[in-house]
C-alpha cells in the first residue's frame, strides 16, 4: 500500500516537474488514500489563505489552533469529498463554521480564559505594532492597516465574512454564497452594506475615497 | 454617477487589500504537529475488509447450496453391479423382520395376506 503510494506520489512530481504544477485533483486523491506528504503539499498550498481568513475573522487569539482544527478536519472529511473540484469552497466552507464556533464561545463566555486572551491578544497586538515599526519606517502604511481591523471588528459577524471572502480573499460571489449556503443575492446585499458601513467609518477616521 | 459610484468601490477595496492586516506568523512546528496528529485512515482497510467479505459470504452461500442438493438428488447407479447391490441390499431389509415394523406403517401392509388371522370363509346359503 505504502509502496503504490510512493509511486503515484512519485508520478505526480513527475507531472509536477514537467507542467509546474501538481494538479489539486492528484494530490486530493492521494490524500484520500491517506498520504501524509501530500497532505502536507496541500496544507503548505492553502495554510496562508486559511490562515488570513480565520485571523480576519476570529483575531489572532489561538490562530494556530484554529488552523491546526480547520485541517485536521480536512483530513479526516477528504475521504468523503465527492468532486475534488469544490475543495475550495469546501475548505472555505469547513474554516466558516470553525470560525463561527470560535465566535459563538467567544460570545457565550464559555472560555473562562477568554478575558485573559483578549488581554494577550491586546497585548500582542502592541508588540506586533512595536515591532512593525522598529522593523518598517512607515507609520501611515500600520496606521491604515490599524483602521482597517478595527472597522473590520465594527461590522457584524456576516457582513464582516462576505468583505472578507469578497474583498481580501478575492472569491467570486457565487462561491462565497456556496460557502456561506446562502443565495447570490444576499451575499451582494451583504457585501453592499458591508462596504457602506466600512467606508463610513474610515471616512470618520480621516480617508475620502 | 455609476463610474463615480464604481471609482470609489474600486479605491475602497484597493485600499482595503493593501492595508488588510496581516496575521502573526505560525508557529514553526505547527505543520510538523499537525502532520504527527492526523489520524491513520482506516477508509481503505475498511473498503478492503468489505470488497473480500461480499465475495467470500457469495462463494460460501453457492458452495452450501452445491452441496445441499447434491445430498438431496437421488444417485443414479451407473454400473449394473451397482445397481445389483442396492436391489438385494433394499430386498433384505425388506424381508428382514426388524422391519416389520416399518412395514407395518406404510400401505403395503394392508395389501400383504396375513396368516395368522384366518379370513372368515364366506358362505352363500340360500335360505
Amino acid at each position: 500500500m505504502g509502496k503504490i503510494l510512493a509511486c503515484e506520489r512519485a508520478s505526480a512530481m513527475d507531472a509536477e516537474s514537467e507542467t509546474g504544477v501538481v494538479t489539486e485533483e492528484k494530490l486530493i486523491a492521494l490524500c484520500q488514500q491517506g498520504d501524509r506528504d501530500s497532505f502536507r503539499l496541500l496544507y503548505q498550498r492553502y495554510q496562508q489563505r486559511v490562515r488570513s481568513t480565520l485571523y480576519q475573522l476570529c483575531g489572532s487569539s489561538l490562530l494556530d489552533d484554529l488552523v491546526q482544527e480547520v485541517f485536521l478536519k480536512v483530513w479526516k472529511g477528504l475521504p468523503k469529498l465527492k468532486k475534488p473540484k469544490y475543495f475550495s469552497t469546501w475548505l472555505y466552507r469547513i474554516s466558516w463554521n470553525v470560525a463561527t464556533d470560535r465566535r459563538r464561545q467567544l460570545a457565550k463566555g464559555q472560555e473562562k480564559t477568554s478575558l485573559n486572551e483578549r488581554c494577550w491578544e491586546k497585548e500582542q497586538l502592541n508588540y506586533n505594532r512595536l515591532s512593525d515599526v522598529q522593523n518598517t519606517p512607515d507609520l501611515m502604511h500600520l496606521h491604515y492597516r490599524d483602521l482597517v481591523q478595527r472597522g473590520l471588528d465594527n461590522l457584524s459577524f456576516d457582513h464582516r465574512a462576505v468583505l472578507v471572502l469578497h474583498d481580501l480573499e478575492d472569491l467570486p460571489q457565487k462561491q462565497i454564497a456556496e460557502i456561506l449556503n446562502i443565495p447570490v443575492g444576499t451575499v451582494k446585499s451583504r457585501l453592499f452594506h458591508a462596504r457602506n458601513s466600512l467606508k463610513k467609518f474610515l471616512e470618520q477616521q480621516g480617508i475620502s475615497f | 454617477m455609476s463610474n463615480s459610484h464604481d471609482r470609489n468601490r474600486n479605491n475602497l477595496v484597493s485600499f482595503l487589500r493593501h492595508n488588510q492586516p496581516i496575521p502573526p506568523e505560525p508557529h514553526p512546528d505547527l505543520e510538523q504537529q499537525l502532520i504527527e496528529s492526523l489520524e491513520p485512515r482506516t477508509h481503505s482497510r475498511r473498503y478492503l475488509k468489505t470488497t473480500w467479505t461480499i465475495p467470500s459470504a457469495i462463494a460460501t452461500g453457492f458452495l452450501f447450496t452445491s452441496i445441499g442438493f447434491a445430498w438431496k438428488t437421488p444417485r443414479i447407479a451407473l454400473e449394473p453391479k451397482d445397481l445389483e447391490n442396492f436391489l438385494v441390499r433394499n430386498w433384505q431389509n425388506t424381508l428382514n423382520n426388524d422391519s416389520q415394523t416399518a412395514l407395518e406403517e406404510t400401505e403395503a401392509y394392508w395389501l400383504l395376506p396375513t396368516v395368522s388371522e384366518p379370513q372368515p370363509a364366506l358362505s352363500v346359503s340360500a335360505q
